[in-house]
């Protein structure tokens, strides 16, 4: 059992890898289960080890991946504390936010030979909770779209600075009603602790979808 | 009102989005129709 910091081992960018990987699945998984999409765009792949529903729209696969791109170097940085996938109706108001909390410990004590095979396992069980978490929310009302909100710090934003500009993929700061909900209900997915990252998940759903 | 990315040596908390938004249900919808007949027709 060894203890590392962050530097060791290029550390940060391991975690981003996983996360960000891991990011992309889920985001397309919620698109599929929540019906943003149709059914039709989505083929099924392997990852985890269980089935998952992956877009196949050129489009919208580069839109994630571009997203997601220019949030790692803050995972990377441990200055990312808050991914959140936001559904909107047809008049850009939430109505479902999947919050992934994410938190990253200084120091490291892993034994390398079962860190990711450990990790793996706990994304799985993850996306498993994310594939069957239609049976807890209600409907979505027709139209929805959807965004991707990160938490960070205004020091942190330099870091994705140079990225915005190479990928042409600007970001701002969001407003109101990308953030808040009215009378929503909070409901816990999962939390998962591994050695290289904590990370819980939860859904805050807007109590009256219709508006 | 949103605001341009505009980093400063502050630290306060902030929430970010893409400036551009994803790709429309009714324009993936159009795409999956013409995929469908693309097919059709091969």
């Amino acid at each position: 059992m060894a203890t590392l910091t962050r530097q060791d081992l290029n550390f940060g960018q391991v975690v981003a890898d996983i996360l960000c990987e891991f990011l992309e699945v889920a985001i397309h998984l919620i698109l599929y289960v929540r019906e943003v999409y149709p059914s039709g765009i989505f083929q099924k792949r392997k990852k985890y080890n269980v089935p998952v529903q992956m877009s196949c729209h050129p489009e919208l696969n580069q839109y994630i991946q571009d997203t997601l791109h220019c949030v790692k170097p803050l995972i990377e940085k441990n200055e990312a504390e808050k991914v959140v996938v936001v559904i909107m109706d047809k008049e850009h108001h939430a109505v479902e936010r999947f919050v992934f909390e994410i938190s990253q410990p200084p120091l490291l004590s892993i034994s390398s030979e079962t860190l990711l095979s450990h990790v793996e396992q706990l994304l799985r069980a993850v996306i498993l909770k994310i594939s069957v978490c239609d049976a807890v929310l209600d409907n979505n009302p027709p139209g929805c779209t959807f965004t991707v909100l990160v938490h960070t710090r205004e020091a942190a934003t330099r870091n994705m600075e140079k990225i915005q500009v190479i990928k042409d993929f600007p970001w701002i700061v969001a407003d109101e009603q990308e953030v808040h909900m009215q009378g929503s209900r909070l409901i816990p997915l999962k939390t998962m602790t591994s050695d290289i990252v904590k990370m819980q998940l939860y859904v805050e759903e807007r109590a009256q979808k219709t508006s | 009102d949103q605001k341009e990315l505009s980093p400063s040596s502050g630290d306060q908390k902030v929430i970010l989005l893409p400036c551009r938004s994803a790709p429309s249900r009714e324009r993936v919808q159009i795409w999956l129709q013409a995929k469908k007949q693309f097919e059709q027709l091969q």
